[in-house]
């Protein structure tokens, strides 16, 4: 069974916001290698997932590395406010 | 717990306020009303607090806990607190090496998304420590033995040493075991990912 990543992902943006109503998850695209995630959130959250010199959102991008490398994937995420 | 006092007019907008004060999440937070205030007997004045009523530790092992159901992973959570103020999560899983990554790259992220998710609960800052599969004991063993070669190397030669870089936890591990060495000193060279110990020999 693969690993639902826009779900990993949700939750482990989800406690870091604000505005839980404006926060979007959705695969952008995917092939056997590839997989390319966006994070729409609320502009006043976008500080907060991204972290002082970006070390939240590297944090997540680390995890959710890590979890697609078990099924040898990439996965690139991309964080972005309305 | 984290608490907050403070006037509104509106009951509706208290939590709003409050979850925008505390920035947390409105579900966590409970609103209780204090005092009730008239003004001309037509404007209305609440006296509220607010109270985040989770233990963070909890909320710790709960996000730990659901980040190894979304991966599939089957994972043992052991959660300690040696007092008020640390908290300790050692996690055993089936691919621990997968979870710790490239010189504990990985390890490291995830300690510092945890940690940054139950210091958002707390109002005092805690510590928290997350260790896979006893790496970090190891990682200890394995530096110790690197100081002591090293720094003997440098005693003998009299040549300074520079280390690889690593991060603030590996060199304090260092350092503190190099610090009752009489002819080697321990420094820290470098800024942000370039930080890296030398070990210099003493003037005798």
């Amino acid at each position: 069974m693969a690993v639902n990543y826009e779900k990993l992902i949700n939750d482990l943006v989800q406690p870091l916001v604000m505005h839980p109503e404006d926060l979007m998850v959705k695969k952008f695209s995917e092939d056997d290698k590839m997989l390319t995630i966006q994070i729409i959130v609320h502009q006043d959250d976008l500080g907060r997932v991204i972290g002082k010199n970006g070390r939240i959102a590297n944090a997540i991008r680390t995890i959710a590395y890590a979890s697609a490398s078990r099924e040898h994937k990439k996965i690139s995420i991309n964080i972005d406010s309305f | 717990m984290r608490k907050l006092q403070f006037e509104i007019k509106s009951l509706d907008k208290a939590l709003d306020y409050a979850s925008q004060e505390l920035r947390i999440n409105k579900n966590v937070i409970e609103i209780n009303v204090i005092e009730k205030k008239s003004l001309l007997g037509l404007k209305k004045l609440y006296k509220v607090e607010a109270i985040v009523n989770v233990d963070p530790a909890e909320i710790g092992y709960k996000t730990l806990k659901e980040m190894f159901d979304n991966m599939q992973l089957d994972a043992q959570i052991e959660m300690k607190r040696r007092n008020d103020k640390e908290i300790s999560y050692s996690i055993n899983t089936t691919e621990n090496p997968l979870l710790i990554g490239k010189n504990g790259k990985t390890l490291e992220n995830l300690q510092f998304y945890i940690r940054n998710i139950v210091n958002l609960y707390s109002d005092e800052h805690l510590i928290v420590l997350v260790d896979i599969g006893g790496y970090k004991e190891n990682r200890k063993k394995q530096l110790e033995i690197l100081a002591t070669k090293t720094a003997k190397e440098v005693a003998r030669t009299r040549i300074e040493a520079k280390l690889y870089p690593m991060n603030a936890y590996e060199r304090r591990i260092i350092h503190t075991k190099l610090s009752d060495w009489r002819d080697v000193s321990t420094i820290s060279e470098g800024e942000g990912q370039e930080r890296h110990l030398v070990i210099k020999p003493k003037r005798r």
